[in-house]
């Protein structure tokens, strides 16, 4: 029997950056890994969180009043939530006015969340796009995903899991046969730099990445691996040699697409509403010139589709190029 | 513009944003094009000039024309009742004196007014061809001209004049919007011009004049008739003065090349538009003399008078001079075209001394281009590609409009093309109105299926068949927000909001007290009623407008190009046309919607709050209630959001006020019908005179535009705002047929930032959502691409973004010239981000 509920995070519409098409992506709640540049850092535990917009509060206090626990209060520097009080109820941010106070994560069950996904199937269909659940890690959720993809599946809905890799093989071989596109995630080729950085080690995720790879290959579906691309941390030529290396060598180039995401901090505000201390927060951007250098190093790997988007830093002006606005290729934050 | 501060700027590292300009022209275009923005420097220009007969009494300013307007309704009446008002003081003052024949008084109307334009045409207004870089003949054309009224006439023309001002200016100054029998708006038979010639269409008056008796003869039908057989044989006459001109230039001229133009323009318009067009410069020739004179004749250069599916009507003759015989290359075909956007531009001129921003960016020469045919089969063809990259070259520049009409069997090559030009403007130069929505619209109306597919756009976006159809597209606009005012107080104004009307005055119908309501049903009954009086209200002054137009306002000119006029003996101000409606536009729709759907949760299912509540915090503008007010604005459902609830509730109201309209018919024959464009009421006039609205909006901030969301409430992105779109239109059967209830169309904007378009794979993605929103969405289209901080760049350094061109429906203009009110509004936009 299916979970009843899943803890949804969001659901955005018109999605062009997680796979093929139009789609809409639904991001689940609760992640195994702790990454140090994580860009959603809303979606890491499994339980709701209270943000609060400055700019949208109106000052009328309502929400401190509503609190049963005591947990919020407001002064010059702005709302302090007492993470320690807070339960997560959501009393406070049903009841203010003005959207200020917003809590990540709400329960769907099955029927609505596909209700709500499946009215813009007209648009999956003329650009074949679908779904794409993505968070977190939505295979935390595993009753609940499986019996959500089968539905999408059995409607004519494709659909496309991101997915960490960090999780079961059983649990891959219950989802896969419901999943069209796989984007899998291949952060770090280093297992001790790995566990450093994420928190695990990377040998399940590298081996799960051979089996879905095998998989994807003998069932006709589709792979792209991603991987974030940090200073200081994944954006080392090493490290793209070594993933470039095992796409082509153990992965014997299956994956369809590997998508280098340059590291952006426009999560920075994200992170300061959450009350959570961000080590990156000041980190500059990569610039286009080094994202284009790893492309290369891929290429020259044999990787067969290799390409990069994302913030990078304006360019340095050593051609005499005046260029004012930062060098934008896509916010994905 | 001046291009050297471009340059300079540039240099100066100012110019954050590249902005579209033109490319690729020609030579002859890109000197038509940039001797067109020399402006005031030129030195010919098409300013209107006016022309009376003489008389004490003589009106060459009809100002029902501009009752639409409310910048100029100052400029009407300034001192007291009877004030002739600035514009027709001016313009009479002005006016050139007119010798009449001798037989003049005697004539009837309608053959005073054309024997009038004839004179006028042939004898006073210089036949000039403007450069030897121009192709198509055909200069001046914006006057003023005489009504031709006898003693009599003037005097029962002046006494129902006032009358009408009187109820109109009321009807607009107590916030229900504006309205009157407006000029253009129209596609004449352009088409019957190329292909026969107004030589049949003179064939064709004269066969229904000599057939009728000989008391029809003396009455009205004869008048009209032996005005039209004499219209129609103007473009002949002033043809042949154009053609001497040519010949009379081409003895003066030195080069070859100028000797042989200028033969050939005469020899075009020796031929055209009497005879049908054998070439497709001579297709052009026609199709510009006609549309000119059409403006003269109306005294109302530009608006929505439209040429209908150009790219059809003169495909053959492209095909056979472009394609198959190679008679000119596709480069010379472009000059041709180039010449013709050239003077559609001079509507612009019309006032230039005076400078007029406001009024004329709206101005809407429409071409239909591609489309589907009979079958659902595509149309698009070599001349469609051909003037999408004309338009493509000459952006940004105002005229002609293109409106490009895709469907389920568009090609990809054609998307491809419109994406791209997406790409490369900030508003795309284009709208696209979509077929199969608004076919369904046209067959609501009760148009054949087998018709209606080969519909027009006049206008911004509006529907309209072709030759055939006047629609009155913007004659009524109705701010439907007014409703709620009403319904909250009974049928009265606010107390503080009588600007005109009497303390207290009852205006709509007594519901009752809402204070006293126990239920929602009873609230939404009451507000149905003050609707139902506000449209009725609507008629009735409405009428008073078509009535006197129909009585004094002859056209028989460019009723000899409608058809119906001629079997019916009427003019088209008069019920001629075949097809005949006025439309009444619905204003400030989603700010309706918004505001009962709070009421309907807050007061009535939650009881959140009462209805006293909320109309003091109307009445004090939310400035004791700020709490209420935010309150309002996020906690109730909103339109917009492919929410069923709500998309379901705005599809009664659509339907409510929709049907009421098609109760009422005019004196004049014409029917009453729906629609909804806002031209620029909802962020000016309209929005102004209208008091706080329980959706939250402040008093006098801007209303909802047209059939989109109110600003900033449609958070789930394009798909939801399309999806529920197509739903409030009606959406579609349950066997997929699509259900219009707005035969006429309804403008929806949208704004995206550029970043969805940012390369090949996104444009695909994009190419998707429009074939998307043929399924799901409306009847037309504005994109536009803006980033916020371009925006406000430009509000800084206006120098730098002289060329920035934006649109907001189908209302286009440069950015920098449009006012900080509406320049902040766009800014404040939503933009829907990737």
């Amino acid at each position: 029997m299916a979970e009843s509920k899943a803890l949804i995070f969001q659901i955005q519409k018109m999605s062009t950056e997680d796979g093929p098409g139009i789609r809409t992506t639904v991001f689940f709640k609760q992640c195994p890994l702790n990454c140090i540049w994580c860009h959603n850092p809303e979606s890491i535990l499994k339980t709701k969180q209270l943000e609060w917009f400055k700019h949208k509060c109106i000052g009328c206090k309502i929400c401190i009043e509503t609190c049963p626990l005591g947990a919020l209060s407001l002064d010059e520097d702005g709302m302090h939530i007492d993470r320690d009080k807070c339960d997560s109820c959501g009393l406070c941010s049903e009841e203010c006015p003005s959207t200020a106070l917003h809590m990540f994560g709400k329960l769907w069950d099955l029927e609505d969340l596909y209700y709500e996904i499946q009215k813009d199937k007209v648009y999956y269909t003329q650009s074949h796009g679908g779904i794409t659940v993505s968070g977190g890690e939505p295979t935390l959720q595993l009753d609940f995903l499986l019996a959500f993809l089968k539905k999408c599946k059995e409607n004519g809905i494709s659909t496309a899991l991101d997915t960490c890799g960090y999780a079961s093989k059983n649990t891959y071989e219950k989802l896969l046969p419901f999943v069209d596109l796989i984007l899998l995630d291949i952060k770090e080729i280093n297992s001790e730099k790995h566990e450093k950085h994420t928190g695990v080690p990377n040998t399940l995720i590298l081996e799960n990445a051979i089996w879905i790879s095998d998989y994807v290959k003998k069932y006709n579906k589709k792979l792209w691996i991603r991987t974030p691309i940090i200073p200081n941390y994944t954006a080392t030529e090493e490290n793209i040699k070594g993933i470039g290396d095992f796409i082509v060598n153990k992965l014997h180039n299956i994956p369809e697409r590997w998508d280098l995401l340059s590291f952006n901090n426009l999560c920075t505000a994200k992170y300061e509403r959450l009350d959570i201390e961000w080590s990156l927060k000041d980190f500059p951007l990569i610039s286009s010139d080094e994202m284009d250098k790893f492309i290369e190093i891929a290429k020259k790997l044999g990787v067969k589709n290799v390409q990069w988007s994302g913030l990078t830093r304006k360019k340095q002006s050593h051609d005499g190029d005046s260029k004012k606005s930062k060098e934008t290729k896509l916010p994905s934050c | 513009m001046s291009k050297s501060n471009e340059i300079d700027a540039k240099e100066k590292g100012e110019t954050k944003f590249p902005i579209a300009e033109s490319h690729d022209l020609p030579p002859r275009s890109k000197w038509l094009r940039d001797y067109y923005f020399k402006g005031l420097e030129r030195e010919w220009n098409n300013q209107i000039m006016s022309f009376t007969t003489g008389t004490d009494w003589d009106i060459v300013f009809h100002e029902g024309d501009y009752y639409i307007n409310p910048e100029i309704h100052y400029y009407i009446q300034i001192l007291g009742k009877n004030d002739r008002g600035v514009f027709a003081s001016s313009y009479r003052s002005m006016a050139i004196p007119v010798g009449l024949t001798d037989n003049f008084w005697e004539l009837s109307l309608p053959e005073r007014r054309i024997t009038f334009l004839e004179k006028v045409m042939l004898d006073y207004i210089p036949q000039e061809i403007i450069s030897e870089n121009d192709l198509i003949a055909g200069g001046r054309f914006n006057t003023q001209l005489s009504r031709c009224f006898n003693k009599d006439e003037a005097k029962e023309y002046w006494k129902k004049n006032i009358r009408n001002r009187e109820a109109v200016f009321k009807y607009h100054k107590s916030g229900f919007g504006n309205l009157g029998a407006i000029p253009g708006h129209i596609i004449p038979d352009y088409k019957t011009v190329v292909k026969k010639g107004f030589k049949y269409i003179y064939e064709k008056a004269k066969k229904t004049y000599d057939n009728l008796t000989n008391e029809e003869k003396n009455g009205s039908k004869g008048e009209e008739l032996r005005a039209i057989m004499i219209s129609t044989e103007i473009p002949k006459k002033l043809a042949k003065k154009y053609a001497e001109e040519c010949r009379r230039l081409k003895d003066e001229a030195t080069s070859p090349e100028n000797v042989e133009r200028l033969e050939q323009m005469a020899k075009n318009l020796e031929r055209v538009p009497w005879e049908p067009a054998e070439t497709f410069w001579q297709g052009i020739q026609a199709v510009w003399l006609t549309h000119m004179l059409v403006m003269a004749e109306e005294s109302y250069s530009g608006p929505g008078l439209s040429f209908g599916r150009i790219d059809q009507y003169l495909w053959d003759l492209y095909k056979k001079d472009v394609i198959e015989q190679e008679l000119f290359t596709q480069e010379f075909a472009k000059d041709i075209l180039g010449s013709f956007w050239f003077h559609c531009n001079t509507v612009y001129d019309a006032m230039i001394k005076v400078g007029n921003q406001g009024i004329i960016s709206g101005f809407g020469q429409i071409i239909t281009l591609s489309g589907c045919g009979p079958n659902g089969e595509d149309l698009t063809n070599e001349l469609t590609y051909t003037m999408l990259e004309v338009i493509d070259s000459w952006y940004p520049s105002l005229e002609p409009k293109p409106n490009v009409r895709i469907h389920r069997n568009s090609p990809d090559k054609l998307l491809n093309i419109l994406v791209d030009m997406i790409a490369r403007s900030q508003g795309a130069p284009f709208i696209l109105n979509f077929d199969e929505r608004s076919i369904a619209g046209m067959v609501k109306e009760g148009i054949l299926k087998e018709e209606a597919w080969n519909y027009g756009v006049v206008g911004c976006l509006e529907n309209t068949m072709q030759g055939n159809d006047r629609s009155g597209t913007v004659n009524c606009n109705l701010n439907l927000t007014k409703s709620i005012e009403l319904t909250l107080w009974n049928g009265k104004n606010m107390p503080g909001n009588d600007i005109v009307t009497k303390l207290g005055e009852q205006i709509g119908p007594e519901m009752g007290n809402v204070e006293d309501f126990q239920t929602w049903e009873e609230f939404y009954n009451a507000w149905k009623e003050q609707v139902k009086f506000m449209i009725r209200y609507t008629v009735d002054v409405n009428n008073l407008c078509e009535e006197l137009r129909g009585d004094f306002i002859r056209t028989p000119y460019l009723s000899s190009i409608v058809r119906g006029c001629i079997e019916q003996g009427l003019d088209i101000t008069n019920g001629g046309p075949e097809l005949r409606f006025v439309t009444v536009e619905g204003v400030g729709f989603a700010t309706t919607v918004d505001s009962l759907l709070s009421i309907k949760k807050l007061v009535y299912e939650d009881k959140k709050y009462t209805m006293a509540q909320i109309k003091d915090s109307i009445m004090n503008d939310f400035k004791r209630n700020e709490v209420m007010q935010t309150y309002l604005m996020n906690k109730a459902p909103k339109y917009g959001n492919d929410e069923d609830d709500a998309d379901e509730f705005s599809k009664m109201v659509m339907e409510t006020w929709a049907e009421e309209c098609w109760r009422y018919k005019t004196p004049t024959n014409f029917q009453y019908r729906p629609g909804m464009l806002s031209w620029n009421y909802w962020a000016g006039a309209d929005a102004g005179l209208t008091i706080a609205t329980p959706n939250g909006r402040n008093k006098g901030s801007f209303l909802s535009n047209a059939i989109c969301p109110t600003n900033g409430v449609d958070i789930k992105g394009p798909t939801a705002v399309t999806n529920s779109v197509g739903k409030v239109l009606g959406g579609k059967t349950e066997s997929g047929e699509y259900i219009n209830c707005l035969p006429n169309g309804a403008s929806h904007t949208i704004t995206f930032n550029p970043s969805i378009i940012k390369d090949p794979e996104h444009k695909e993605k994009f190419k998707a959502y429009l074939r998307g929103y043929i399924e799901n969405g409306g009847t037309a289209l504005q994109i536009n691409m803006l980033d916020a901080e371009m925006l406000k760049d430009a509000q800084k350094h206006p120098e730098n973004y002289k060329n920035l061109l934006v649109r907001v429906t189908g209302y286009n203009a440069y950015f920098t010239t449009i006012g900080r009110e509406l320049q902040e509004e766009i800014i404040a936009r939503e933009s829907h981000r990737i």
